[in-house]
């Protein structure tokens, strides 16, 4: 008999059973448990913790899109920040003028009109030479802006927003009125993300990633997917754009530059390229790391015994940071290239099964 | 005997607890990018919070000092900033970055924060949302502004060209400079972004076949020195003279550069470390006390001393015109350090007409004197009195 709650001897026997995001209660309920520990959460947190735990969010909806473009579609794009500028400063260009559930969609739909664009090169490119473009697209961003006197040459465009429908915000909610908004958001994006994926576009992106000529030659058309992926992938970086110009208040250059979209890369590629899971851990985890450099490098250099071994000029607790991200990604590229989601996969299969070793 | 005792420790005890404790919170970059500036800026606030506790420089108020490594990064930043008001209530904030200040000013402005950034950017100090931003000395765009009026001295109708750092930090004197350009008969050839390339031939020969008489650097000292070593490699160095900011000078430049550096000229507010004025002491004295070797040898190390000695003469004004400190107290302290009351600290050169530090509601900029220096036989000497830019506030506010 089929038990509703049990994986164990619920088989998927139909094409819709098997294309069920949830294929048991028991699923349901732990999503639902997950979201209200994340409701709650907050409340459990200092104003500057929960800080931290929006840029993850942020950074977690910008790593779902470029999990589209590299993680589904095999596109290597070293562009993410730069699409996510995109997405802020159209944000904070029409802040003053719309309402930011506006403005932040608006942005996304400029950011994915530049997706399509720097895509282009996707459809004769592949591999390093297509990371190039990107590469490019990345470094000309910056440099346009630079430039712009409109966008104030990379300094700071003030973007407030004091109000929400008579709810007043300010310096003590405004931390935590930005979590529900870009955890709303978040769990949306996470929504569609899984609704495509599933579905035929889903697998065109898998197909083409695999194979583009055999794709081709299935009736796919490979031109307009790999252009539908970049699309979709700068869609996601302009809504996490946008939410961190009104999170941070302000936009400056210096949040887009290639430093981050080689950040996005890893965070990607730690929490495992392809999944909704790994587009959560992976933030989670580089952010943890940085925290974590930073308390042992403020240890390194108030401790005197260890100031007394390292040679003079030589500055340890500069190099921590770059050093620990670099040894991050080489070691889990060595011994874990499926990321942290696959962990969380193991952990998962043996509860799942559980009393049951298979 | 056993009663006096008992009555001298409750006294000692309540007087121990009389001293309340007053914060102050620096975020800089101490590692990582612009490290070379903000390692010294630092160091100097931790020592001169020392030296204010050990000279109980606040009565009443033990001086707790939150000094904390963002490096370089906005968040980070913006993190230590809200840890500090949640935690400690500072009644002053000593930022860092030209990007991260101009980031957070919109909430200092909210939470009545008086901040005081090693960035000089004018636009920190710019509405909307200045009210309690102050800059300890002349602001990117005023030195540089200065330096042309130093040019226009030095030879009428002379052709200059703008090299500077690719960033908010880099591009903040631009539009002031092209416009004091223009009046004062200068030309503006070309204006190029410099991150730091190792190899500056094709900058300095495009420059020279402009006719560029004169360079004026807006960035950090390792890209001017190569800029430096390229032009003496290429024989420029006699044909194109080189100016700059604040940020390209100091001993790190004579440093990296070497002999190229010979002939440097440079905008300062600071005394140099040979000087004998009452803060040059002081900062021989706390870098060779707390060894900090090449770090107290550097001009941002007098800068992180000027900063961190205007928050502490804040907060003792506060206290013995207010009997509490807090942010109210801290601005009001603050904006009456002018007149009679101005600060002389001796960090920093004052001119004829103006006083050391001075700060009013309406003129955010602490020191507004500065000398040209050169750079002779390996050390930055003074080759201008002190004087302030007849022409920057024209160009920049209009009046």
């Amino acid at each position: 008999m089929r038990n509703p709650w049990a994986q164990t001897g619920n088989y998927r026997t139909s094409y819709e059973q098997d294309t069920t995001i949830f294929a048991t209660y028991r699923e349901i309920a732990s999503v639902v448990a997950l979201l209200v520990a994340l409701l709650v959460l907050p409340q459990l947190l200092e104003r500057s913790q929960v800080l931290t735990l929006n840029f993850i969010l942020i950074y977690a909806i910008a790593v779902l899109g470029l999990n589209i473009t590299t993680g589904y579609a095999g596109l290597i794009s070293v562009g993410q920040a730069a699409f996510m500028g995109v997405g802020a400063y159209t944000v904070a260009l029409t802040a003053p003028y719309l309402p930011f559930y506006l403005t932040i969609p608006l942005g996304a739909a400029v950011a994915a009109a530049f997706g399509a664009i720097v895509g282009i090169p996707s459809l004769r490119v592949k591999h390093l030479y297509l990371a190039l473009a990107t590469l490019a697209f990345q470094e000309i961003f910056v440099w346009t802006v630079g430039r712009m006197p409109a966008l104030a040459q990379g300094a700071s465009i003030p973007v407030e927003m004091r109000n929400f429908l008579g709810y007043e915000i300010g310096f003590r909610n405004h931390n935590h009125f930005w979590y529900y908004v870009i955890l709303f958001t978040l769990v949306l994006m996470v929504i569609a993300w899984r609704n495509l994926l599933r579905g035929k576009y889903g697998r065109a992106l898998v197909a083409v990633r695999d194979n583009d000529r055999a794709a081709d030659a299935m009736g796919m058309d490979p031109g307009r997917t790999k252009l539908m992926a970049f699309a979709l992938g700068a869609l996601y970086a302009g809504v996490a754009g946008g939410l961190l110009a009104y999170f941070q208040r302000s936009v400056v250059i210096e949040e887009f530059t290639l430093a981050k979209s080689v950040g996005f890369l890893a965070m990607a590629i730690v929490g495992g390229l392809g999944t909704v899971v790994g587009s959560l851990l992976g933030p989670a985890f580089i952010e943890y790391l940085q925290l974590s450099m930073e308390r042992f490098s403020e240890w390194i250099k108030g401790s005197q015994a260890i100031q007394q071994i390292i040679p003079p000029g030589v500055d340890v607790a500069s190099a921590l940071l770059p050093l620990s991200f670099g040894l991050v990604i080489v070691l889990f590229l060595m011994f874990e290239p499926r990321g942290l989601y696959n962990w969380w996969r193991l952990v998962r299969s043996y509860f799942r099964t559980w009393p049951f070793k298979y | 005997m056993k009663r006096s005792m008992l009555l001298v420790g409750l006294t000692l005890l309540s007087l121990a607890q009389a001293q309340k404790t007053v914060s102050l919170v620096h975020s800089g970059a101490i590692t990582g990018p612009t490290s070379d500036v903000g390692g010294p800026y630092a160091a100097a606030i931790e020592d001169y919070c020392k030296y204010a506790n050990e000279q109980k420089l606040i009565p009443g108020y033990t001086l707790n000092c939150i000094v904390r490594d963002d490096q370089y990064q906005n968040p980070n930043a913006q993190r230590f900033l809200e840890e500090a008001l949640d935690r400690a209530k500072p009644a002053v904030y000593l930022g860092y970055a030209t990007g991260a200040m101009l980031a957070l000013k919109s909430l200092i402005q909210e939470v009545k924060l008086v901040a005081i950034p090693a960035s000089a950017h004018i636009g920190l100090i710019d509405p909307p949302d200045n009210t309690y931003v102050f800059l300890p000395t002349s602001s990117y765009s005023e030195q540089v502004v200065a330096l042309l009026e130093h040019i226009a001295r030095e030879k009428k109708g002379a052709k200059v060209a703008l090299v500077v750092h690719p960033s908010a930090f880099g591009r903040a004197p631009i539009e002031d400079a092209r416009k004091a350009a223009a009046q004062l008969g200068l030309s503006i050839v070309d204006v190029q972004e410099n991150g730091g390339s190792l190899d500056n031939t094709a900058l300095l020969r495009n420059l020279e076949q402009k006719g560029a008489e004169y360079i004026v650097h807006q960035n950090v000292a390792g890209p001017v020195a190569n800029i430096l070593k390229d032009a003496k490699r290429l024989g420029l160095d006699k044909k194109i003279k080189q100016l700059g900011a604040i940020y390209t000078g100091g001993n790190d430049l004579i440093r990296l550069a070497g002999d190229a550096a010979e002939g440097y000229l440079w905008a300062s507010s600071y005394y140099t470390l040979e000087e004998d004025t009452p803060g040059m002491r002081l900062h021989r004295e706390l870098a060779a006390k707390n060894n900090r070797g090449v770090l107290g040898q550097s001009h941002n190390y007098t800068a992180g001393l000027l900063a961190a000695a205007i928050a502490v003469e804040a907060m003792k004004r506060a206290a013995q015109r207010f009997g509490r400190i807090d942010n109210a107290t801290f601005y009001d302290a603050l904006v009456g350090m002018n007149g009679p009351n101005a600060f002389n600290p001796g960090f920093v050169v004052k001119t004829a007409n103006s006083p050391e530090i001075d700060f009013t509601k309406s003129e955010q900029t602490g020191g507004e004197g500065l000398r040209v220096l050169e750079v002779k036989g390996g050390k930055f000497v003074p080759i201008t009195q002190p004087f302030t830019s007849t022409l920057f506030r024209k160009v920049h506010y209009g009046k």
